[in-house]
């Protein structure tokens, strides 16, 4: 149940960050720096091992439609649906039938559906059916322990990939000096992750780096912000542990702990983008954590 | 052949069916096929990297059959399920039947399906068979007959309901004003079937389905089942005996279990008690069934009720438990290791249909109109050094109904099969699973050969 939420909000994800980079490369006379994204998910070995170069064609072809990558938006989406088949008892009908069309479409991706032009349809397309598949599971899933896990994974999955989104975007944004470029490319970051309206209404008119950086970090009300996903997350696993009428156990108890302070010990006063990215790497350790012992300890 | 109340609606069905041209027809059987994929009613088969959903192939003209047709296979089929009960608890018990000869106790005590295990032992309300589903064909009298009757874990169910509803949804117009039997009470009869068998004294029981798992090419239905039913779905792995009583994982501790629906075959049920080899069981399942903690359905031991050589005595089973005539027929059969039977065999070889009753499959099998002479000669050989592995049946020219083909309505070939539930008393779910085969010609409704299947709409 938590990979069935993981597989979605990663494929969500994905299509989120390869929408982005496209954005950011239309102003490029070199175009989209594709090798970025494969920097940012640390998949430079595994995809050099099979491509020569890094173009869009095969970088795109990589994460959205190569079944042999695990870490493709295919892969993600066919993997959440062989989840549900195996939850199939647990979740609704609707949520089962929505998966099985969003799939199918996913499914018929080919190299041809992924030129420049058209990938925003592509994404948009992904995008739409994993916040469709949420938004089903909100209105009809039964609120027992398979939603919680659901739910959790779903947190967890965003919380790392909302670390990865502002990685990605940060040493590049800093380093443009050039006040008006960066200041759209700031705008389209918050707008990759829905939260270009989010951040507006808490700081009126100026989009400064530093800002958006504790907004998608520490916001406790944005649902894409890293405080939010882990608060989240420590509710979910309270409740869970009040049905079992026991703890999760001490391992769990302290990787929880420790993601929470390591977010709570961040720079927010002085991001560089030095200190930034040593920061969102140690938050993803803790996450990947959290992850393991929930594994280990919930699931034979 | 239409009872005098449905004759009126089955003229309206044709004549709406008349008022949509093919391309209408074709366009909506188009989007009933796409549906069934978007539902995820399908099987699925895997290859080393990809699991492939297939559905069931779906004819939109539905079937149709009056309430005088109904009846006589309602009541064929409780008939025929009550013989096969009394049956079962005869050979576990006293074995009445064999000692007075009615049925060779070789044919039943030998059989790979007879367990010794179950001598004895009584099962709740003598019930065996909670669920059977019977293969029924029409011969070219319009007469009903049965070809099969499964005993085991038959399956196809959840194709009528979902028929059903998918008919309801793309031909709302077809069906308006008509009045047809339902299946969507199905899932509340099983449960209380199951509720019904569970071990004395229990009064709220917990009934689970038992799956082999996601790779069984019925998952679909399995889950089906349980969402129906109301009942957890578990596999092997989550069940587990302790003291002769059967427990269910949760993450809140170990919940007893009372009855379980099981959609696993008796050899890979129990690892301690049939073949050590099955991962799909759990151990020491038969300990606590014999012990009468724990309820299976089907019960364990039904197969030497449901095979080709005992088919053959259920004219005689029937009258022999109940003094009752048989309502639906067999498909006539010689039994060779009589002499009679034997006799008609060889003197019409070239003219049926010989099947060896330790085969399953459709193998040793020879069609006497359709084999050469020197064929026929090995045949007789075989059948005079071992006439008791043998029996002969007619070519049945089944019925046929009008289906979808191409761009064309054609006769196709089909069967029935109705499914009973058996808890204290016996309920026929109205219809049943028609099958049809899609191929000009063909006989073989199996999903495997080129098999699809229709909505069955009891007239009421």
């Amino acid at each position: 149940m938590c990979w069935l939420g993981r597989y979605l909000e990663r494929a969500e994800n994905i299509a989120r960050i390869i929408h982005i980079n496209e954005t950011y490369g239309r102003d490029d006379p070199h175009g989209p720096d594709w090798r970025r994204v494969l920097r940012l998910y640390s998949d430079e070995e595994r995809f050099d091992a099979i491509h020569d170069d890094a173009s869009a064609a095969t970088v795109l072809g990589f994460y959205v439609i190569d079944r042999d990558n695990p870490a493709s938006i295919c892969s993600a989406v066919l993997a959440a649906r062989e989840n549900a088949r195996s939850v199939r008892h647990l979740i609704s009908t609707e949520m089962w039938t929505h998966l099985n069309i969003f799939s199918s479409a996913v499914r018929a991706l080919s190299a041809k559906d992924l030129r420049l032009s058209n990938l925003s349809v592509v994404a948009t397309m992904v995008i739409n059916g994993c916040q469709s598949f949420e938004g089903i599971a909100e209105g009809t899933f039964l609120r027992g322990e398979p939603w919680c896990f659901f739910q959790f994974g779903k947190y967890l999955e965003r919380a790392d990939q909302t670390t990865r989104i502002l990685d990605i975007s940060y040493d590049r944004l800093l380093l443009d000096k050039e006040d008006a470029v960066a200041t759209v490319q700031w705008n389209l970051l918050l707008r990759s992750v829905s939260a270009y309206h989010a951040y507006r209404s808490r700081h009126p008119g100026l989009s400064r780096p530093h800002d958006i950086a504790a907004f998608l970090l520490y916001d406790t009300e944005f649902p894409r912000a890293v405080a939010l996903c882990v608060s989240r997350m420590t509710t979910l696993l309270r409740d869970i542990e009040k049905r079992h009428m026991k703890s999760g156990g001490a391992k769990l108890e302290k990787a929880r702990r420790s993601l929470e302070f390591s977010l709570e010990t961040g720079p927010a006063h002085e991001l560089t983008p030095v200190s930034l990215h040593a920061f969102l790497d140690g938050l993803q350790i803790a996450l990947g954590d959290v992850s393991d012992v929930i594994s280990e300890g919930y699931f034979r | 052949m239409f009872g005098r109340r449905a004759l009126p609606f089955t003229k309206e069905i044709r004549e709406r069916l008349n008022q949509l041209d093919i391309a209408a027809l074709r366009r909506r059987a188009r989007d009933a096929e796409k549906e069934l994929f978007n539902l995820g009613i399908t099987f699925t088969v895997y290859t080393d990297r990809d699991a492939i959903d297939r559905i069931l192939p779906f004819d939109v003209i539905p079937r149709i059959l009056s309430p005088a047709d109904w009846k006589i296979i309602e009541s064929g089929v409780k008939q025929r399920v009550a013989a096969l009960n009394a049956f079962l608890h005869d050979v576990y018990h006293k074995q009445h039947i064999l000692k007075d000869g009615v049925v060779p106790s070789d044919l039943v005590l030998g059989h790979e399906h007879y367990r010794e295990e179950m001598r004895d032992f009584d099962v709740p309300h003598g019930t065996y068979v909670h669920v059977c589903g019977t293969d029924i064909v029409r011969d070219e009298k319009g007469r009903f007959r049965v070809l099969e009757d499964n005993g085991r874990t038959p399956s196809g169910v959840s194709y009528v309901i979902e028929n059903r509803h998918l008919m309801m949804r793309a031909f709302p117009d077809l069906a308006d004003g008509v009045p047809i039997a339902d299946v969507d009470s199905y899932g509340t009869q099983l449960a209380h079937a199951m509720a019904a068998v569970a071990p004395i004294g229990v009064t709220d029981p917990t009934v689970v389905l038992l799956s082999p798992g996601v790779y069984n090419s019925a998952y679909f239905e399995h889950v089906y089942l349980a969402r129906e039913m109301g009942a957890p779905l578990v596999e092997g792995q989550d069940l587990v005996v302790e003291n002769d009583k059967v427990y269910m994982r949760t993450t809140n501790g170990l919940q007893p279990v009372h009855v379980i629906y099981r959609r696993i075959n008796d050899d890979f049920l129990d690892p301690e008690a049939f073949r050590p080899e099955s991962e799909l069981g759990v151990a020491g399942l038969f300990r606590a069934y014999r012990k009468g903690n724990v309820t299976l359905a089907n019960a364990i031991g039904t197969g030497v009720a449901d095979d080709k050589a005992v088919y053959a005595y259920m004219p005689r089973i029937i009258r022999y438990y109940l003094d009752e005539d048989p309502i639906l027929d067999n498909v006539q059969t010689n039994i060779c290791r009589e002499s009679a039977g034997l006799a008609k065999t060889l003197a019409n070889l070239d003219k049926l249909v010989v099947k060896p009753v330790g085969e399953a499959g459709g193998y040793g099998v020879v069609i006497g109109p359709r084999a050469t002479k020197r064929e026929l000669r090995e045949l007789k050989a075989l059948l005079e050094s071992d006439p008791a592995n043998y029996i002969s049946q007619p070519m049945v020219n089944l019925s046929v109904c009008p289906t979808l083909i191409g761009r064309a309505i054609e006769p196709r070939h089909v069967d029935l099969r109705p499914f009973a539930l058996t808890g204290d008393s016996t309920w026929v779910l109205s219809g049943g699973l028609t099958r049809v085969a899609l191929r000009r010609g063909s006989l073989i409704v199996n999903s495997s050969q080129g098999g699809g299947s229709k909505d069955t709409w009891v007239l009421v």
